[in-house]
């Protein structure tokens, strides 16, 4: 059996994590949910395949640790969607580096699309 | 025992008498010579034949010589006077050169000559008795005599020369009928007559408009009385040339002595001095038209004497100061209101050194109402430049007081409220410099009133804003239009506050645009309140989100799940609450947009895409929303846009819902494309409700909503139209709608084509 393709998913609303999650695991993902970035920035080891990173996030923007993680030899290859309620940002989330952005509140069709197009 | 005369007696004496008889009918102007006597035909060396039955001229032949033939005109004129006063009169030394009995000279002689009336039974002139008594024979004269004689006569020459040439008008009225004897050329002059007009006639006769109005009772008084008669500025009503006219004129009446100191006439001597009265008359009018002027505008007048303290006042004057008469100066003063007593005191003291003298002070009347006067006067100095006299004026000011009053209140009250005003308040000249701002707008900039003036105002605007303002006034200034504008100023509370400025173009009533007046609200707490309201609806759309996103997430994750099971039914509710969802989303989505348009923080993230495909993809999207409605595509060939894709599409998504939404019975929606030139249009036609003319233009407008009956049937917040409309108008393009009511709208919008290149 295959080994399941990681996902980790960082959001400080435990509703969408824990939404977001179960449906992911329904699809036959491996989901880590993430209340706060902090581990993601020192990460070294079992790296996911796939970043969802919420950008407002309490204390934290997540376009800043999409550059940090871009720029780290480490993990500059893990494909990051970012996700925001603000649809205007996407210029700058790409502008971060990101693989690709989703306005929340989105359809679970195309959350299921951006993850099927960056993990092959 | 008297005897009594016998008619021929009677003729025997007429005979016999040594004066000189005639009996003369009263047959003018022949005057036939009806007796005469042997004395008379002795006198004249004539026969009684040559006499009897002539007129009386044959008794007096005109010797072509003789100059003053005026003798014989006198003697008729005496006939005259008997014939019509019915008295006796005489004419003495009356000269007449006769012939010489016996020889065919003439020889002066001096007659007194008495003609004598005799009556009727009715007591009308029968006849008259001419009596002649020769005076004296000149050779008979001594040589002392005749020079003194001369001498009378040269007089006699000299005093009729001077009664004809005199400056004044002369005559002499004779007997009780004043019959005109003789009158010099004035006088005709003054009567308008010539000579012959007047000589022998009596005088009222000849002016009958001098008739009964008491110059005959004066000359009759003269006449009986002997005591002559003066009279200045007699009224003399005169026709003249053919008009009725009053003659001024100074008169003496000095009675006419005979020699026997019988006074047989008047003497009027007669000055006109029509001009001169009239002159005065006419001063006496201007004086009074002036003294009418004065009193018709209330002025009162005063004269004060200031060596004697007398004071002569106008009726206005007493009037005003509340008394019906003038009265003495010191009732005057008395009046006055004891607190101006000083004032009026100083203000005559300053006078002589002035020249002028005004003061304005309140009197008392008698009803105790206290009335407000106005002295104004000018001092006159005497030949020693001491002041002698104060001449002025007064006027009655107390309704000028009350209108100041009230003006200077309502002044007040404006400058109150000016200052109170939580407003700032301006004025513009034409040129747009201020020239007023009130204390508020001081007080908010914390720059005195005259930094203001002008463009200084300006100064408080912040640097940012300033090239706005003047933009925006000096354009609003071009066209005298209503300005307004939004700017920000440094506030003396060491914050920036946000001001709304307006203003309205101003005219004089002549239609004169003088500048502007406005007023300037503080509308910091207003923009700090929008900024909250546009943070928590920014705040509360963007929360709303997360729910919905966790709430869609399970949703879906619920539907697939139930799917799997195979239960299709449940699955099916909850694909609903999924629908439900949408719409939720939508309209937080809608609640964020107005924010972010109202805030400026509407932004595009536009790109190049092909229209065809985002329309195809929204229809194919939208017709799964209805069931009722096909959507049929009418598309121009493929064109490509540079615009935000998603954005637009938000349009057509919101006309393609609208239209469906507002056409429940109807079951086709065509939405149709066309290229042109420079841009490509695209419009949603539906055959639904309509909207009624006057809402037309009101549909892109912010929270309109199909109103009446029909409001509940069409929820909705009353967005969309005002987001597509600025979406489109921010993409450099139109949008619009033709619609009837009750036939259908259709909705339809045009983006510029353009280069590829980044706006």
């Amino acid at each position: 059996m295959n080994k399941l393709k990681k996902i980790i998913i960082a959001d400080d609303n435990p509703g969408i994590l824990d939404a977001i999650s179960i449906l992911l695991e329904f699809e036959g993902y491996d989901v880590l949910g993430l209340q706060n970035c902090d581990s993601l920035l020192t990460m070294d080891s079992e790296l996911p395949d796939l970043i969802l990173l919420d950008i407002w996030m309490s204390g934290t923007d997540g376009r800043d640790i999409c550059k940090h993680l871009k720029q780290k030899p480490a993990t500059c290859k893990i494909p990051i969607v970012l996700i925001s309620a603000s649809r205007d940002i996407e210029h700058s989330a790409i502008d971060a580096g990101a693989d690709g952005f989703l306005a929340k509140p989105f359809e679970m069709n195309d959350l299921l699309e951006k993850v099927k197009k960056h993990i092959s | 025992m008297a005897t009594k005369i016998s008619n021929d007696g009677y003729k025997e004496i007429f005979n016999i008498s040594p004066a000189a008889i005639l009996v003369i009918g009263i047959d003018a102007p022949l005057y036939t010579i009806l007796d005469v006597n042997e004395a008379y035909l002795i006198l004249i060396n004539k026969t009684r034949e040559a006499l009897l039955g002539k007129g009386i001229l044959s008794a007096f032949p005109v010797d072509p010589t003789e100059e003053e033939s005026k003798n014989i005109e006198s003697i008729i004129f005496s006939f005259e006077r008997v014939i019509s006063s019915k008295k006796q009169h005489t004419l003495i030394n009356c000269r007449h050169a006769s012939p010489r009995r016996g020889r065919e000279e003439f020889r002066e002689q001096y007659w007194t000559t008495t003609n004598i009336p005799v009556l009727n039974e009715n007591g009308n002139v029968k006849y008259l008795i001419h009596s002649t008594a020769k005076k004296a024979e000149l050779n008979k004269l001594g040589e002392k005599e005749k020079t003194r004689f001369e001498a009378l006569k040269n007089q006699r020459q000299q005093l009729y020369s001077t009664f004809m040439q005199a400056p004044v008008g002369i005559a002499i009225f004779r007997g009780p009928e004043y019959i005109v004897e003789l009158i010099n050329p004035p006088l005709c002059e003054l009567y308008a007559k010539t000579a012959e007009e007047m000589l022998g006639k009596p005088v009222f006769e000849v002016l009958t408009h001098a008739k009964g109005i008491g110059f005959e009772e004066l000359l009759d008084n003269v006449l009986l009385t002997g005591k002559p008669f003066r009279g200045q500025g007699l009224a003399s009503p005169l026709m003249r040339s053919g008009k009725l006219e009053t003659v001024y004129l100074n008169l003496v009446y000095e009675p006419f002595r005979e020699d026997d100191g019988r006074i047989s006439g008047v003497i009027a001597i007669a000055t006109d001095i029509t001009e001169h009265i009239n002159a005065k008359l006419q001063i006496e009018e201007a004086e009074e038209r002036a003294r009418l002027a004065v009193d018709a505008v209330g002025l009162g007048t005063f004269d004060l004497n200031l060596l004697t303290g007398e004071m002569i006042t106008s009726q206005v004057f007493a009037n005003i100061f509340g008394f019906d008469a003038p009265v003495p100066r010191r009732e005057y003063v008395k009046v006055i209101h004891p607190d101006d007593q000083e004032l009026r005191s100083k203000a005559h003291k300053a006078a002589p050194e002035t020249g002028r003298l005004f003061y304005e002070a309140r009197v008392v009347w008698p009803d105790k109402t206290v009335r407000w006067v106005r002295v104004e006067g000018r001092v006159y100095y005497g030949t020693t430049s001491i002041p002698v006299r104060v001449l002025g004026t007064l006027l009655d000011i107390t309704e000028q007081k009350k209108i100041k009053e009230a003006l200077a209140e309502s002044e007040q009250l404006l400058r109150n409220i000016t200052t109170a005003a939580p407003t700032g308040l301006w004025m513009a000249d034409a040129a747009g410099g201020i020239t007023y701002v009130n204390k508020t707008w001081i007080d908010w900039t914390g720059l005195p009133f005259e930094r203001h003036l002008g463009a200084g105002w300006l100064k408080a605007v912040v640097q940012e804003d300033k090239e706005k303002v003047l933009e925006k006034f000096a354009n609003d200034l071009a066209k005298r239009i209503f300005h307004e504008v939004e700017f920000r100023i440094n506030h003396s509370d060491g914050t920036i506050h946000w001001c709304v400025v307006n203003g309205g173009p101003q005219y004089r009533n002549e239609g004169t645009f003088v500048g502007y007046i406005g007023a300037c609200v503080d509308i910091t707490e207003q923009k700090h309140l929008e900024r909250q309201k546009d943070d928590f609806i920014g705040i509360a759309s963007h929360e709303l989100k997360t729910p919905v996103t966790s709430i869609k997430a399970y949703a879906q994750v619920l539907e697939k799940m139930l799917l799997k099971k195979g239960e299709i039914k449940e699955a099916g509710m909850i694909s609903k609450m999924d629908m439900q969802l949408n719409r939720l989303t939508s309209l937080i989505g809608d609640l964020l947009d107005v924010t972010k348009i109202n805030t400026g923080k509407l932004q595009f993230n536009n790109s190049e895409f092909n229209l065809n495909i985002l329309v195809k993809e929204l229809v194919e999207d939208m017709q799964h929303t209805t069931s009722q409605h096909t959507l049929i595509e009418s598309l121009a060939p493929p064109v490509v846009v540079w615009g935000d894709r998603e954005r637009i599409g938000q349009v057509i998504t919101n006309l393609i819902s609208n239209a469906i939404k507002y056409s429940p019975n109807a079951d086709e929606i065509i939405i149709q494309s066309e290229l042109k030139e420079n841009e490509v249009t695209l419009s949603i036609k539906d055959f639904g409700i309509g909207i009624a003319e006057q809402n037309m233009d009101k549909v892109f407008e912010q929270f309109y909503r199909v109103s009446g009956n029909l409001q509940h049937t069409f929820p909705g917040l009353g967005l969309g139209l005002y987001i597509s409309s600025e979406i489109i108008k921010r993409q450099g393009g139109r949008i619009w709608v033709t619609s009837r009511e009750k036939e259908g709208s259709t909705f339809g919008f045009a983006l510029p084509l353009r280069n590829k290149k980044k706006t």
